[in-house]
């Protein structure tokens, strides 16, 4: 329940800091994925499996802020989730730089995804010529972000002693 | 894993076939999150301020004296508009076409461009409280810009002529071609097709709304002026490239026609 509730915050300082600071900053006309961050961060300290339930649900939240068709986000957030989950149960040795490579790889695929299953789906103006530019800045900014992002999912994710029998 | 997937597939179908209720959710989320974009606009003009200050003073001040140069040069216009308006209005009433002009407009505040990095979108000060409605379409003293795709009770997010998504009916005027004018991710310009062959369009000539029987956009509304023109002889239809005459980009005023689509 503790774990749920961290989540749950963790989720809605997501949406404002999307809304509040992420969506203003953009490097070439793009904004960096708060909400892709979180799940491929999730995926790389919890797992593929939280990694994909954090990332439908931070998927959901970002298709509530845009018109693109409902569910595209929670779809690939979720495929980003669980790629990163999966890539670092590959990794032996732990290393930032193998972690920075993994959200890359992971957030990556999140936004191929994104644009592919929107495009199948008719979504039209996904594929245009600035695509190149979001599908190598949003991986790298999520890369960068991933770093910080893993002591908040670590927090998340520890037994909570204040908590727990508060909440028994 | 496999219900999330199915949920989010689920999700996805509903979306595609237009189910009401998550247009719904979108707005009352819309208008939880309005303050939050008011903050972030309020926090981050000092920044971009100083950011425009430092690095683009030199810029500022050609643009400045553009302007102004600009300015002298339409007050001067700004009489023979008035007596062209009322030239118009005068001919547009003699053949029974009704004048956009004469449509009342909600004139809002651009608060907030696009969320995420795919569609282009603004969002708009005012709702549903000013009478905005979804489909509405949206202006400014240039030309069309786009359309009201939702609308919460103070606020509206507008879809921009320039996304992809985004089809409008137009007519070229002096001739009676028609045709219909797409977006393509290119922030200046509009793709329209299905023009008829038998009906000769030349470069320069003017865009506007043609406002057809079921159109969602009211007639004579200026989109663009034509930058080329293709014909194909199999197809028997011809294609242009439309200059849009309004600029998507760095909006900070807009004008919602407080017009709806008859059914």
């Amino acid at each position: 329940m503790a774990t749920l509730i961290r989540y749950a915050l963790l989720l809605a300082t997501t949406a404002v800091l999307q809304r509040l600071l992420l969506d203003q900053i953009r490097i070439a006309d793009v904004a960096a994925d708060g909400f892709l961050v979180l799940s491929v961060a999730t995926g790389v300290v919890a797992g593929s499996r939280r990694g994909a339930v954090v990332g439908f649900a931070a998927g959901l939240a970002l298709d509530l802020m845009v018109l693109t068709p409902f569910g595209l986000g929670a779809l690939s957030s979720l495929v980003a989730g669980a790629v990163a989950g999966s890539l670092e149960r590959l990794i032996v040795h732990s290393a930032r730089t193998l972690t920075l490579a993994v959200g890359f790889a992971s957030a990556f695929v999140g936004v191929l995804f994104f644009v592919l299953v929107g495009s199948l789906l008719g979504g039209v103006g996904l594929v245009d010529g600035h695509l190149p530019v979001i599908l190598l800045l949003v991986p790298a900014t999520t890369a960068v972000l991933v770093l910080p992002v893993r002591r908040l999912i670590r927090w998340a994710e520890a037994p909570s002693r204040a908590l727990s029998p508060a909440l028994r | 894993m496999i219900l999330l997937l199915l949920t989010a597939v689920t999700l996805l179908t509903l979306s595609g076939r237009g189910f009401g209720p998550l247009d719904s959710v979108r707005s009352a989320v819309g208008s939880v999150l309005a303050p939050v974009g008011d903050a972030a606009s309020w926090a981050t003009r000092p920044f971009s301020n100083a950011w425009d200050s430092a690095f683009s003073h030199d810029d500022l001040v050609a643009a400045n004296q553009r302007l102004q140069e600009e300015n002298d040069r339409l007050q001067g216009q700004v009489t023979q508009s008035a007596i062209a308006t009322e030239q118009l209005q005068e001919l547009l009433a003699l053949v029974s076409i009704p004048f956009v002009g004469d449509t009342p407009v909600a004139h809002t505040r651009v608060v907030a461009g696009t969320a995420g990095n795919f569609g282009d979108t603004v969002e708009l000060d005012k709702g549903s409280d000013a009478g905005i409605e979804v489909g509405m379409p949206v202006i400014t003293g240039r030309g069309l810009i786009g359309r009201v795709r939702l609308v919460s009770a103070s606020r509206s997010t507008v879809e921009l002529v320039t996304g992809g998504g985004f089809k409008v009916g137009f007519l070229v005027i002096g001739t009676s071609a028609v045709g219909v004018a797409q977006g393509d991710g290119d922030p200046s310009r509009l793709r329209g097709a299905n023009i008829d062959i038998a009906q000769p369009v030349t470069e320069g000539q003017i865009v506007v709304t043609a406002g057809l029987r079921g159109s969602s956009f009211p007639p004579n509304i200026p989109i663009g002026s034509i930058a080329s023109v293709r014909s194909d002889d199999a197809a028997r239809q011809s294609t242009v490239d439309i200059d849009l005459y309004a600029s998507t980009r760095d909006l900070t005023y807009a004008d919602v026609v407080l017009w709806k689509a008859a059914n």
